[in-house]
């Protein structure tokens, strides 16, 4: 479990029993994509349509080395209960260049996470972070590892060991993840002693690398974090509460939400969250196949008629927004809900899902005919 | 016995007076041969006079003709622009005169006028409404402007990777993580 604005109480580590966080952490993704397949038939199309594009969302793990899925499951406990602080450095190839963002992070086992943008490349620097986990559920986690992607990973690829190495002066164990036909999607490098995840490469299905990720200058602090960042520690912007269980989450569909299972390209939806904003409530829908990560957001409304810092694009076919200037951020409306998409996933994978998602189809010619004279009819009203 | 002569005629005529008018009656009553050529010049006459009772029609459609033609010459072909226009009724024949202007031709550059007007404002308003018709349905709703920072935050926490924003004005004690004495525990 994750808040991000919680009341200051809420803040407070309560230090709850871990092994019990980390069991309800290792069963709350299994138990929401369980129930998320019950509902694919009532679906709209474009949840059909990406549901059959999608593996068994109850599948069990995938035959992999044993080895390599006990390390991650450890890297992915490491992130939470050992004490660390250190310097990550995430890099992201897409279409429209790079984006690599630098950060310090501080955290305490069982606690609180500081993090803190020190230079962001294309993307604008920010401050000091303070994450409201305290329960150790719902992680920032290192380099993507955490326990729901974990296990995501593991459902959709083969996970592998490979054998030791290092990185970060330090001995690392290596363990991959396949595909079916036996391609490299990724690699990690899991830290001998403490299993931290010291470094990670994603690669597309042509080999190339689209995202690197590094864990440098890495300090095991046994008594906690030694210096906290000067000049204080912010909230993010965004009153993003607690993840919705699986049955909110599913019980949002008879309010008019586009909740699809899954989308195109294995990915599974694993996580929901909603917030509210100065326009209304935003959805987020959070997809996943252990490796790329998709987040939709759904907003009631139509897009702005000026959107200041987007430009159009085309993508899957489909004129839409992209922002600037890294476009990583996509969005749209139809129907009456705005459809934002941000991602971490190769090109491809981005196109099918845009794709996949609702767009508004070109009206007709009398329809079209009858739209217009209704808003010229509506520019002529004087008290319109 | 002397006939009338040129007289017969100017008795069929009516311009003899009185007394030659008795004359040539009482020859007439005596001279068969004069009253057989009395009695043709009168047929003659009959024929005459009817012939010009009818020559007023015919000069009234000749006037009637060169009412149509026109002074100046044969009218332009007819061009008919849009067969939205019924074809007008036939010309009224009425005289008209060198350089004005006849009401018929200008009831038929009036019709077209207004003919060329309304498919004119037919075509323009059918091409705004098309135009202005385009781009996506919009419902009834608030307009938004997608809140881009707010979004990557929750992105990265979905993808297990530190968020990238700006400052926030919720800001909290530097010491937050080190002033909780469970957090400094291993």
């Amino acid at each position: 479990m994750f808040a991000l604005s919680c009341p200051e109480g809420r803040r407070r580590d309560v230090r709850p029993p871990l092994l019990l966080a980390a069991a309800l952490a290792m069963a709350a993704p299994g138990l929401l994509l369980t129930a998320c397949s019950a509902q694919a038939g009532s679906a709209s199309q474009a949840t059909a349509s990406a549901a059959r594009s999608a593996p068994s969302q109850g599948a069990a793990k995938r035959p992999g080395n044993a080895r390599a899925a006990r390390l991650l499951t450890q890297a992915a406990q490491a992130a939470i209960l050992t004490s660390y602080q250190g310097e990550e450095i995430v890099s992201h190839w897409g279409s429209s260049g790079a984006t690599i963002v630098v950060s310090d992070i501080w955290h305490a086992s069982g606690g609180q996470t500081i993090t803190r943008t020190l230079a962001a490349g294309t993307q604008v620097s920010g401050g000091a972070y303070l994450s409201a986990d305290t329960d150790g559920q719902w992680p920032e986690g290192v380099l993507g590892v955490t326990t729901p992607l974990v296990r995501l990973l593991e459902a959709h690829y083969t996970v592998v060991y490979v054998g030791s190495g290092a990185a970060d002066n330090r001995t690392a164990q290596i363990v991959d993840a396949r595909r079916d036909d036996g391609s490299l999607a990724a690699r990690f490098w899991l830290d001998t002693t403490t299993r931290l995840p010291l470094e990670r490469e994603v690669f597309d299905s042509a080999a190339h690398v689209i995202s690197e990720d590094v864990f440098l200058n890495v300090r095991i602090t046994p008594q906690g974090p030694s210096a906290a960042p000067v000049g204080g520690v912010a909230v993010p912007a965004g009153p993003w509460p607690d993840p919705l269980s699986a049955p909110q989450l599913l019980s949002m569909r008879g309010h008019g939400w586009l909740i699809p299972p899954g989308l195109p390209y294995g990915l599974s939806l694993y996580t929901g969250a909603l917030a509210a904003t100065s326009t209304g409530t935003v959805l987020d829908l959070g997809y996943s196949d252990g490796l790329s990560v998709v987040s939709v957001f759904e907003q009631r409304g139509n897009l702005a008629a000026k959107l200041a810092g987007w430009q159009k694009t085309t993508v899957a076919g489909h004129v839409i927004y992209a922002a600037e200037p890294d476009q990583r951020s996509l969005t749209w409306s139809s129907r009456g809900i705005v459809y934002t998409v941000i991602a971490d996933a190769p090109a491809q994978t981005v196109d099918a899902v845009v794709g996949a998602l609702p767009h508004d189809t070109p009206p007709g010619f009398w329809k079209r005919m009858s739209r217009g004279l209704a808003r010229m009819a509506s520019w002529a009203n004087p008290f319109h | 016995m002397t006939h009338l002569g040129d007289r017969l005629s100017a008795l069929v005529d009516g311009e003899l007076d009185g007394a030659e008018r008795d004359r040539a009656h009482a020859h007439l009553a005596g001279c068969e041969q004069c009253r057989a050529e009395a009695a043709e010049l009168r047929a003659l006459k009959r024929k005459l006079r009817g012939l010009t009772e009818r020559a007023p029609a015919e000069a009234d459609m000749t006037r009637r003709l060169i009412a149509i033609t026109g002074p100046g010459g044969p009218m332009p072909p007819r061009r008919r622009l849009m067969r939205l226009a019924p074809r007008p009724p036939a010309a009224p024949a009425a005289p008209a005169a060198r350089g004005t202007r006849r009401p018929g031709l200008v009831r038929r550059v009036r019709r077209r006028y207004v003919v060329l007007g309304t498919v004119s404002l037919v075509v323009g308003l059918g091409t705004a409404a098309f135009s202005a018709g385009g781009g996506s349905q919009v419902v009834p709703g608030p307009r938004i402007t997608p809140p881009v920072e707010m979004y990557s935050v929750e992105h990265a926490i979905t993808t297990g990777q530190v968020p990238f924003t700006g400052p926030s004005d919720k800001s909290v004690k530097p010491s937050a993580v080190a002033s909780d004495p469970d957090a400094t525990q291993p």
